[in-house]
C-alpha cells in the first residue's frame, strides 16, 4: 500500500466508525493533533482542539462505544475526502511525509457542517502498510468559535 | 411583565429561559447594569495595547492608554462601522476603516479628513464624537471589570466574598504574578447562558451527563507512577467525575445573595489533586514557600473550591489557573470563552498542566464538556415546548445553613446554589 492509499484506508474506517481499527493504525508515540491557531507550533505550552496520544485516544474511542454518550447521540456521520496528495521521504529511512488537503462533511441530529484543511501525516512503514506517527490537522477556522465536536477527522 | 410570577421558592418559570423578550431585558438590566469580567491586565501590559471582547450586546475594547484602563465601545461614531478587526494588538489610536476619522486611545475623536466641509458647529471636542466609553471600569487585583451603568455599587462591593476566589489565584504565583497565557477557546452552544453556570455547579449531574467519559476511564487501569502528561491528566480529569452520591454529598455547596456560588474541590487523586506530592509539586512549593513561607503557602495550596462563580458571567478555577467567561449572544445562543494562567515563578510543568487542563476541558472535543453542551442544547429544544410550564429547582430546599456573612450552605447534592442564582436574577430583573 503507498501512503496516498494509506489515507484513503483511514477515512474509509473513520466514515465507516470502525474506530478500534483506526486507533490501531497509530504508533504508540503517536499523536493526533488538530492546533488551535493556524501557525501553531507548540502542543505542551498552548491550548490545542485535540493533542492526544494513542492512550488517550483509546479513551475517546471507548467513550464513543459507550450507550450514553450524549454528544455523539446520535452518533454523527461523516464522508471524509482526502485530496491533493503529496508524499515526501520523512525524518528516517522508514518514516514519509504525506499532505493532505481534507474536507469532513458531517451530520448529526439534524445538523450539517463542513470542516476543512490541511492535513499532514508522519508515516511509519510497517510490514505491508504504515503506522501514523503524527497525524496534524490545521482546520481553515482553528481560531474560530467552534460548536461542539464529537465526529473523529 | 411581572417577573416575580415566574420566580418562585422551588419552581422557575420556562419563560426564563426561552423568551425572547426575557433575553432582552436581561441584557438591559443585568449585563447593562452589573460588573462584567472583561480582561486580566496581563492581556495588556503596554500602553496602545487593546483586548477584544463582549459586555452584554456591545463589542468592547479594552485599552490600556497609560494609567488608565479604558473599555470602549468598537463602533465608529461617524457611520457605525465597526473601527476595531482584530482581536488583540498595540496601536497609536485606533482609525475607522471607511472614511478614515481617528480615534485616541481615549475615545476622543482625534482628526477627520476634509475637516474645511463640514459646519463650524463640528468640534473634535464633542463627545457625541467619541468612540463609545463603558461608564465604569474597575479592576481587582488584575482582574478588569466594566459596568454600563453611571452609578451604582463598587466592584469590591458586588465581589463581596469571591474576591477570595481571585486572591487565591493570583498568590499561587511564586513571584506573586499571574498572567494570561496558552490563547483562548471559544465555544458556542445552542442554548441558554444561565444553563452554563447552573450546570457549573450540580452536582447531581456527572453521574448521569458524564457517565460514558467515566466508564472508558474506569476500564482503563493507570499506572500514576508513570510521569507522562497524558496517562495521568486525561485519565484523571474523566475519573474525577465518577463519585458516588455520599461523596458528592460531602462536597459543600455555597449560593451568596448577590448569586455568586462555588462548591468543593472534586479532583481527589492523581496529580490535579492538593494532596499531590510528586516531583513538579513539591519543586513549585518550594518556590512559593520562599515568597510567603511554608505555613501560608500551604494555605494557599490548601483552598480546594471548584467552579467560584461570579454573577453573572466569570467562572474561576484557582487551583486550576482557569477562568471561563458566559457571553450570551441571544436566548438560546451562548459563546464560552476560556483561558488559563502562568503563574510567574512556577514550574513550566505546571504550566502545561494548566494548558492540558484548559484543552481537555474546554475544547470542542472535550469528552467532558461535549457532553454538558449537548444536554443544555436539549434543555433548550425542550423548554421550547410551550408547556408544561413550571421546572422544578427544589433538591436539598429546607436543608441549607445561612452562614454568618448571609450566604447559604449545604451538602452538595442540593439545587441551593441555582436557587440562589435565581434570587439574584429577580432581584437584578425586578430593579
Amino acid at each position: 500500500m503507498d501512503a496516498a492509499a494509506f489515507l484513503v484506508h483511514e477515512a474509509r474506517l473513520l466514515d465507516a466508525g470502525r474506530y478500534d481499527e483506526w486507533l490501531d493504525l497509530f504508533a504508540d508515540d503517536g499523536f493526533y493533533w488538530i492546533p488551535s491557531r493556524p501557525d501553531q507550533t507548540d502542543p505542551w505550552n498552548h491550548f490545542s482542539i485535540v493533542h492526544e496520544d494513542p492512550s488517550v485516544l483509546r479513551l475517546r474511542v471507548r467513550r464513543l462505544h459507550h450507550a450514553r454518550v450524549h454528544a455523539a447521540d446520535p452518533p454523527p456521520r461523516t464522508a471524509h475526502m482526502v485530496g491533493n496528495v503529496t508524499v515526501t521521504d520523512g525524518a528516517g529511512d522508514a518514516e514519509c511525509e504525506a499532505r493532505s488537503t481534507l474536507m469532513v462533511a458531517e451530520y448529526r441530529a439534524g445538523e450539517r457542517r463542513l470542516l476543512a484543511g490541511q492535513c499532514l501525516h508522519r508515516l511509519r512503514r510497517s510490514g505491508e502498510g504504515f503506522r501514523i506517527v503524527l497525524k496534524r490537522i490545521d482546520l481553515i477556522d482553528a481560531d474560530a468559535s467552534h460548536a461542539i465536536m464529537s465526529a473523529i477527522l | 411583565m411581572d417577573l416575580s410570577e415566574l420566580v418562585r421558592p422551588d419552581r422557575i418559570h420556562r419563560r426564563i429561559y426561552a423568551d425572547p423578550a426575557i433575553f432582552e431585558l436581561e441584557m438591559e438590566r443585568i449585563f447593562g447594569r452589573s460588573w462584567i469580567f472583561l480582561a486580566h491586565d496581563s492581556q495588556i501590559p503596554n500602553t496602545g495595547d487593546f483586548y477584544r471582547t463582549r459586555l452584554g450586546r456591545e463589542d468592547v475594547l479594552v485599552v490600556r492608554d497609560g494609567a488608565h484602563v479604558r473599555a470602549l465601545i468598537n463602533r465608529c461614531a461617524h457611520r457605525g462601522a465597526v473601527v476595531c478587526a482584530g482581536d488583540r494588538g498595540n496601536l497609536p489610536g485606533f482609525v475607522c476603516p471607511y472614511h478614515g476619522w481617528s480615534f485616541r486611545l481615549d475615545g476622543k475623536l482625534n482628526a477627520v479628513p476634509h475637516r474645511q466641509s463640514y459646519p463650524e458647529s463640528f468640534s473634535l471636542d464633542d463627545p457625541r464624537l467619541s468612540l463609545g466609553r463603558v461608564p465604569r471600569v474597575e479592576s481587582y487585583r488584575g482582574f478588569i471589570f466594566g459596568n454600563l451603568a453611571p452609578d451604582g455599587i463598587s466592584l469590591i462591593e458586588h465581589l463581596g466574598p469571591m474576591t477570595a476566589a481571585i486572591d487565591n489565584l493570583v498568590d499561587r504565583a511564586p513571584d506573586g504574578e499571574i498572567e494570561q497565557a496558552g490563547g483562548i477557546a471559544r465555544l458556542e452552544y445552542r442554548g441558554n447562558w444561565k444553563f452554563h453556570n447552573e450546570n457549573a455547579i450540580d452536582t447531581l449531574h456527572p453521574g448521569f451527563v458524564h457517565e460514558s467519559s467515566v466508564a472508558s476511564a474506569k476500564a482503563d487501569r493507570r499506572d500514576y507512577a508513570d510521569p507522562t502528561y497524558d496517562a495521568h491528566q486525561a485519565h484523571t480529569q474523566l475519573l474525577a467525575n465518577a463519585f458516588g452520591p455520599r461523596e458528592w454529598d460531602a462536597i459543600g455547596l455555597v449560593g451568596a445573595p448577590a448569586g455568586h456560588a462555588y462548591m468543593g474541590g472534586f479532583y481527589k487523586s492523581g496529580i490535579l489533586a492538593p494532596t499531590r506530592n510528586d516531583p513538579v509539586w513539591l519543586d513549585y512549593r518550594a518556590r512559593l514557600a520562599k515568597r510567603l513561607g511554608p505555613e501560608k503557602a500551604d494555605a494557599v495550596l490548601a483552598v480546594d473550591r471548584f467552579n467560584n462563580i461570579i454573577f453573572p458571567s466569570l467562572s474561576i478555577n484557582a487551583q486550576y489557573q482557569q477562568v471561563r467567561i458566559v457571553q450570551p449572544l441571544a436566548v438560546d445562543r451562548t459563546q464560552l470563552v476560556s483561558f488559563c494562567f502562568r503563574l510567574k515563578g512556577a514550574p513550566e510543568k505546571l504550566f502545561q498542566q494548566a494548558v492540558r487542563f484548559l484543552t481537555n476541558l474546554c475544547s470542542p472535543y472535550s469528552m467532558i464538556f461535549g457532553d454538558d453542551l449537548e444536554i443544555f442544547t436539549r434543555c433548550q429544544s425542550g423548554l421550547a415546548n410551550p408547556t408544561p410550564e413550571w421546572l422544578d429547582v427544589s433538591r436539598g430546599l429546607g436543608r441549607e445553613q445561612r452562614r454568618a456573612d448571609g450566604a447559604l450552605e449545604s451538602a452538595s447534592l442540593s439545587e441551593l446554589p441555582q436557587r440562589a442564582q435565581m434570587a439574584a436574577w429577580l432581584r437584578c430583573m425586578s430593579a
